[in-house]
């Protein structure tokens, strides 16, 4: 028993002392959390073209994959017990949090080094800063847009193929747009979808998709309540205070909206707790029409229903407006960063910097970046992916010319049917509300839960609660 | 005796008093232990309605699992006591659900209980030319007992094979006695049958307020995290794991604990002075 004892103890210490190594001798290892799964073979057969070519070009290096996807009921556990990648993808909800429990690394004068810093897009670059310091770097953006699924359109008369090339288009002969522009045309167009696909088909098809549970409800719900004309967080210039604004008339107004599709239009899905992997389950098996999608998420339906890339449309998010008939329009921004675990040194964050320039995610404009960027898009393109240009996350003339120009040769979408949203970004983008976002969110996903449950409910008093609850619980911390 | 006792130390004392421990403090990961914060945890967590609404959610599944859980398995176990043919069949099949992997199971009662035209449920309704209802998220009831019959469905084969085994132990001399003596059916399983299974009621009861009250992946599957029917380790679990909010998680952890010693020493308490009394 004792000699039985006596061997685990030794192995454990041996495993132990093993897996402390991060590096042994001159050669630093670099665990990299974005690498493919072993399942998508083409993906992890380019990483491991550039992990050679980056190891060639520097020795004192040794690339590992080690695939995560971000995900928060695994990241805690990775985290506390030592496991995380040096560097790994999140969202750009997670930041601030994974800032103030200690799990990520503040990488600012390795970005001055790498004259990376000033070159990073400003409103990306402000979300990953926290008391003047950066602590990732963007792989690219986001806005929220309205996801139209143009094959319910056609069959509801909505639209047709006017210049007959084959695809459903969006606006008409004179350039007029044909898809909802105003947060009134949306309410009709998905009112007359619904009531089109079930009194013509005997479908039940929802005309628009709202999400209410995992904090998605009330991250799309506070893009709805800027577009009706305020804030869901207001700052006082008296006081010098922040406080809650979710009963603002805008934000009572965009929920009796959402209040009265589901009750009076009849136009959401008859299931009232829906997260965001189910807009594309709806969109992709033709139940929905409409849904609000982030831009990088565009292929989901694609990629996990076979939705035929041709019946995709993608729009601005409809302008609103206050009760003095100001109008407003506003895109909620944000994107995918690269975070890099607190446990890492200084020597795995730089080698990670420099491996982004062989896989095309850097600022950097080299030969090598540019056939990074080239393999990439044709990888995506061989397996079938939609391809639409991304939201940049560097800004440098020179670094916006190279990638604009092979997106150019690779986007493989009607861009008719997608560039009002591209332009639309450039003067609506409006980035998350400042403080416990998503604290707030949870907050709104319950009230929208019980207006798409309750018919007697009332928004009103429903979001006086909410406004209550987040104030005491978490406004007032702002103003300590 | 003693790798046991440490095992156990190391796997359950050791984490339950740590648990203890995080939640009077501001820890901003598990490494890192900040100030001594007293209850202020345990104020917050109070404060915020949606714990309170789960608490309370947590409550109407012990409820409506005592009404729907508790009593079926007794009644399946004292009719198929009462099964002269085909015993085994009706035995293995109450079973079944038993051996379909939780998650399976729920998945099953997902397609069940879609609200849309194309769920199972309301395709039948369809059929007879009804309208199709909102099963797991209608105004004018609760989603919480359609959970448990799912609980149920799934647990009380397995519960019924327990009291059946205790039921099979019984002597019919018993009841022929009891026969003789002219009572009734309902007079015999009040005076023979359920003596002999008090002690199984008892535990299994004890059992299932626990269960119970750790329902978590049922609601998490058919309902997401709808307000309605949100349980207490649903909140539990995304506050200390997805938030990392281990403090106010530690604290929820303790309040459950509490809340179930507490159920667990009223009805030991109870039932030890009836038992007393019979004595």
């Amino acid at each position: 028993m004792k000699k039985i004892l006596l061997m685990t103890a030794l192995i454990f210490l041996s495993v132990t002392l093993f897996a402390c190594g991060g590096s042994t001798s001159d050669v630093t290892t670099v665990t990299i959390g974005f690498w493919p799964p072993s399942n998508l073979t083409d993906d992890v057969q380019m990483y491991e073209d550039w992990e050679r070519m980056f190891e060639a070009d520097h020795p004192e290096y040794d690339i590992v994959g080690q695939p995560y996807t971000y995900s928060t009921d695994t990241f805690a556990a990775l985290a506390n017990t030592g496991n995380l990648p040096v560097v790994f993808e999140t969202w750009f909800t997670e930041p601030e949090k994974l800032v103030s429990k200690g799990y990520v690394r503040d990488i600012t004068s390795q970005l001055i080094e790498l004259g990376w810093l000033d070159k990073m897009d400003d409103e990306m670059r402000a979300e990953l800063t926290f008391d003047s310091k950066v602590y990732g770097i963007p792989r690219d953006g986001y806005g929220l847009g309205l996801f139209l699924n143009l094959e319910i359109f056609e069959m509801v008369g909505l639209m047709s193929d006017i210049n007959n090339d084959g695809i459903v288009d969006i606006v008409d002969e004179e350039g007029n747009p044909l898809y909802p522009t105003t947060m009134d045309e949306l309410y009709d167009t998905a009112s007359y979808i619904s009531q089109q696909m079930a009194s013509v088909y005997g479908e039940e098809v929802a005309g628009l998709v709202i999400l209410s549970a995992n904090k998605n409800g009330g991250w799309q719900f506070s893009n709805l309540a800027w577009n009706f004309g305020e804030s869901l967080q207001v700052y006082n210039e008296t006081t010098f205070e922040w406080h809650a604004n979710l009963n603002s008339s805008a934000a009572i107004r965009a929920l009796q909206w959402i209040y009265d599709l589901k009750w009076q239009a009849e136009a959401l899905p008859s299931t009232p707790s829906l997260t965001y992997s189910d807009w594309y389950f709806y969109i992709g098996n033709n139940m929905a029409a409409m849904a609000f999608v982030g831009s990088d998420a565009i292929n989901l339906p694609v990629t996990n229903y076979d939705m035929n890339k041709d019946y995709i449309a993608y729009v601005p998010m409809p302008a609103g407006s206050d009760e003095e008939g100001n109008t407003y329009q506003k895109t909620l921004f944000g994107g995918t960063p690269y975070m890099f675990s607190a446990r890492a040194t200084d020597e795995q964050i730089m080698g990670a910097l420099l491996f982004m320039e062989y896989i095309g995610r850097s600022p950097e404009t080299s030969d090598i970046s540019e056939q990074s960027m080239i393999r990439g898009q044709t990888v995506a393109e061989s397996k079938g992916m939609t391809i639409v240009p991304t939201i940049k996350a560097w800004k440098s003339p020179e670094y916006l010319a190279m990638v604009e120009e092979i997106e150019a040769r690779y986007v493989n979408v009607y861009m008719p049917n997608f560039q009002d949203f591209y332009d639309a970004l450039l003067t609506t983008k409006n980035p998350e509300e400042p403080y416990y976002a998503q604290e707030m969110y949870e907050i709104l996903d319950s009230v929208i839960q019980q207006v798409l449950t309750d018919e007697n409910a009332n928004p009103a008093a429903l979001l006086n609660a909410a406004n209550t609850t987040f104030e005491t619980n978490y406004m007032s911390e702002v103003n300590k | 005796m003693l790798p046991s006792v440490l095992l156990f130390a190391f796997f359950i004392w050791v984490p339950l008093l740590k648990n203890v421990y995080f939640s009077f403090f501001d820890i901003t990961n598990y490494s890192t232990i900040g100030d001594f914060v007293g209850f202020d945890n345990y104020r917050a967590i109070f404060q915020d309605p949606t714990f309170t609404r789960a608490l309370w959610n947590t409550v109407q599944y012990i409820l409506w699992s005592l009404l729907i859980g508790f009593t079926l398995p007794m009644i399946l176990a004292v009719l198929l006591n009462e099964v002269v043919h085909f015993k085994g069949l009706f035995r293995t099949a109450l079973n079944i659900p038993n051996f379909v992997p939780g998650i399976a199971a729920t998945a099953i009662w997902v397609y069940f209980f879609r609200s849309e035209q194309n769920g199972v449920l309301n395709s039948i309704l369809a059929n007879f030319g009804l309208d199709q209802i909102s099963w797991l998220y209608s105004p004018s009831w609760s989603a919480i007992p359609l959970i448990v019959l799912t609980l149920t469905w799934k647990g009380a084969g397995a519960t019924m094979l327990i009291y059946l085994a205790q039921l099979q132990t019984i002597d019919n001399v018993y009841y022929e006695a009891a026969r003789i003596e002219g009572a009734t059916a309902f007079q015999r399983i009040r005076l023979v049958t359920m003596p002999a299974v008090f002690q199984n009621i008892k535990t299994l009861f004890i059992l299932q307020v626990i269960a119970v009250f750790q329902v978590f992946y049922e609601p998490l599957m058919l309902t997401k995290q709808s307000i309605y029917s949100v349980s207490l380790l649903q909140i539990l679990y995304k506050t200390a794991v997805q938030d990392m909010e281990v403090s106010k998680g530690a604290a929820m952890g303790v309040v459950v604990s509490l809340l179930l010693f507490v159920l667990t020493f009223l009805y030991l308490r109870g039932t030890r002075s009836k038992e007393r009394g019979e004595e």
